[in-house]
């Protein structure tokens, strides 16, 4: 996007990400507000070096922005030059409802890419209102199956290529998949980026999944051993890739002979009972046991349901677009020299 | 009745009902007293905070201890403490749970674990390391918990009570009742970084942030972390993000709040509503047991003003007496 603010890229932080119960039951990390505006600040140097003029951030009233405005404020004291920051004009209700709409907004706006901080919670959060605007994870949640561990100043870098059209789309852009989950026909509809989690609890309680012991099945659109979450129970059966043109449904029991062990979560690893699995398909509707009472979205606990409820899981693989960082730094690298030319012009 | 899915029986969610309606039911009576002059002092008001108290304190044993704040009246009842002798105080009369001399910010009743509401900001936190040190010593599982606003967390006392607890690995909690006031400062303007579990993280404590209007993630999440304490693995914060539906204090005309707010919250965010919603909406508790509820705490109250209007003024010699204790 290239108007009267020039060229734009969108920026989504969680602030709350990585604040829930498995901080206690698991020691998982939680990256302090602090931080995580260093983390946005290194971006921002980084889109600001390769020409991005203006950043549209979404509002928050956790820290993030007070923290940020500080901290910009005194970078300009010092002569730094940043991209300018605007933050979108709409109600922060502290909720996933603000990222929402935050991307939504950005969508609306064409900006050339969005860059989100926070875990699969929170990218999911974004792919359900982004469109086709593609997005730079970052990741700073607790089950990060999704996004990558990154530096941001190289997804700063690489967001920057793509948004000033250094890098071409087709080298830039990959499709991700996505799981569509329906209750009633629609009746309540959502998606899950990496994993949908079925458990006979019924109430969402402290929304984090730790407990195993009640899931019935799980549905992942990618299988990975390496990754913390559900998908690495899957991946320990089955390895299906990113990019691979299926997903896997597991069908789990504690009482199973087969064990399979994985990481469900950060620092808990756990051996699960399994009695079957077979491929997802694409587009192809599977429906959700009937025991189930809670449905987990991407590690969190979402969706309750109750007697009766049909409730379906489909994978659909044009899901969202994302930047391929890897490919970005190396095509322009490698095609382009732009990398080197940029640095030529700083240096005159 | 449907299968139950909830991880309290029927008698729990009951019980927490009552506890939460009694709260809400009590802040509500005196609002509407407190306008008509009959009480004397300052007045705090818990209402719309219930699901944190009653979340937490579902988990504890008598013998568990803790310190509450100006707002305390919520964290009385729930752990205990009784709503004649808590109205009697809070009207300045003979029978009140300290005599009728403390008033709604000094309730406080050992037998029951409540080691009092506290009326300076941060006070509490020390009191409940105290505690935390004497269980740990006396090694009966006994935890303590300090309650303290998002406003009140910025004193030192807070932040050296977090220190001493992390060193000395004691079993004391930490719950910010966090409802985006300090009196009358939204906390963008008065916590530099606004985030009490990073301030936790600052002194090697785990925290976490959960839904206080949740009663059910409240429950859930305080059973973890007082398990925890209760077997050694010493203290962590917990952040209940809440919201209150009155002002800070009683007379408060809260111009600082945006056109609806609180009406939005009550609408949206009512934790007992949201409670009973859920709980009935599931078929284990049906709409005529909770209505049964609310007349039980309805009577409750009428009663416990009409106890603490008749009861007397403490007498002036008693003006000397329980202040200081001998042993």
């Amino acid at each position: 996007m290239t108007g009267s603010e020039g060229v734009v890229v969108g920026l989504i932080v969680n602030p709350v990400s990585a604040r829930d119960i498995r901080r206690v039951v698991a020691n998982a990390s939680g990256l302090q507000i602090a931080e995580r505006t260093n983390i946005v600040l290194r971006a921002l140097s980084a889109l600001g070096a390769v020409g991005v003029d203006t950043v549209v951030a979404m509002p928050d009233r956790k820290g993030v922005r007070v923290l940020l405005e500080r901290s910009m404020q005194r970078d300009r004291n010092l002569g730094r030059t940043l991209p300018t920051v605007r933050y979108l004009d709409m109600p922060v209700t502290s909720t996933v409802t603000d990222t929402h709409a935050a991307a939504g907004q950005m969508a609306d706006l064409g900006v050339a890419a969005i860059i989100v901080l926070g875990g699969d919670g929170t990218h999911r959060a974004v792919v359900a209102t982004c469109g086709r605007v593609p997005i730079a994870g970052l990741s700073t949640g607790t089950n990060n199956a999704y996004p990558e561990l990154r530096e941001s100043t190289v997804t700063g870098l690489a967001t920057g290529l793509y948004a000033t059209g250094v890098v071409p789309p087709l080298v830039a852009l990959v499709e991700n998949k996505v799981l569509d989950v329906s209750i009633n026909d629609d009746e309540v509809s959502d998606i899950a980026l990496v994993d949908v989690v079925a458990s006979t609890d019924r109430y969402v309680g402290a929304r984090a999944l730790w407990k195993t012991g009640s899931i019935v099945e799980l549905f992942v659109s990618f299988a990975d051993p390496e990754v913390i979450g559900m998908s690495a129970i899957a991946g320990a059966i089955e390895p299906i890739g990113r990019r691979d043109q299926a997903g896997l449904h597991v069908a789990l029991d504690p009482k199973a002979d087969r064990r399979v062990m994985a990481a469900i979560g950060p620092g808990m690893v756990e051996r699960l009972g399994v009695t079957d699995w077979s491929r997802l398909k694409p587009d192809e509707a599977r429906k959700v046991a009937p025991e189930a009472g809670t449905l987990a979205l991407d590690g969190e606990r979402e969706l309750e349901l109750s007697p009766g409820d049909r409730a379906t899981v489909t994978l659909r693989t044009n899901g969202f677009r994302s930047l391929d960082v890897g490919a970005v730094m190396s095509w322009a690298a490698e095609n382009n020299k732009n990398l080197t030319d940029q640095q030529k012009n700083t240096d005159q | 009745m449907a299968d139950n899915p909830f991880p309290l029986d029927r008698e729990g969610l009951l019980q927490a009902y009552r506890t939460m309606r009694t709260i809400r039911g009590f802040e509500d009576r005196l609002h509407l007293n407190f306008a008509k002059g009959e009480i004397p002092g300052f007045v705090h008001l818990y209402a719309g905070e219930e699901a944190s108290a009653v979340g937490i304190m579902m988990h504890l044993r008598t013998a568990d201890r803790i310190a509450s704040t100006h707002r305390g009246h919520g964290h009385c009842i729930a752990k205990g403490v009784a709503p004649h002798e808590m109205m009697k105080e809070i009207y300045g009369r003979e029978g009140g749970s300290c005599a009728g001399k403390g008033g709604s910010m000094h309730i406080a009743d050992l037998d029951v674990g409540m080691m009092g509401a506290n009326g300076i900001l941060g006070a509490g936190a020390p009191l409940a390391c105290g505690a935390g040190l004497a269980a740990k010593h006396r090694g009966d599982g006994d935890i303590a918990i300090s309650f303290i606003g998002d406003g009140a967390s910025n004193q030192g006392t807070f932040l050296e009570s977090l220190n001493l607890a992390a060193v000395w690995n004691l079993p004391t909690i930490f719950v910010v009742e966090n409802n985006g006031y300090a009196e009358s400062t939204s906390r963008d303007y008065g916590v530099a970084v606004d985030s009490y579990i990073d301030r936790a993280a600052g002194f090697g404590l785990p925290g976490i942030s959960v839904d206080g209007t949740d009663f059910f993630a409240v429950y859930e999440a305080a059973g973890e972390i007082i398990d925890r304490a209760r077997n050694g693995g010493g203290p962590s914060l917990m952040e209940c993000e809440m919201v209150r539906f009155y002002g800070h204090f009683e007379g408060d005309a809260q111009t600082y709040r945006a056109d609806n707010e609180v009406a939005d919250l009550r609408a949206s965010r009512d934790c007992i509503a949201l409670f009973r919603g859920r709980v009935e909406g599931a078929e284990v508790v049906a709409a005529a047991e909770f209505d049964a509820i609310d007349a039980g705490v309805d009577a409750l109250i009428d009663d416990a003003v009409a106890s603490a209007l008749a009861a007397p003024e403490p007498d002036v010699s008693a003006l000397m007496t329980d202040v200081y204790v001998s042993y």
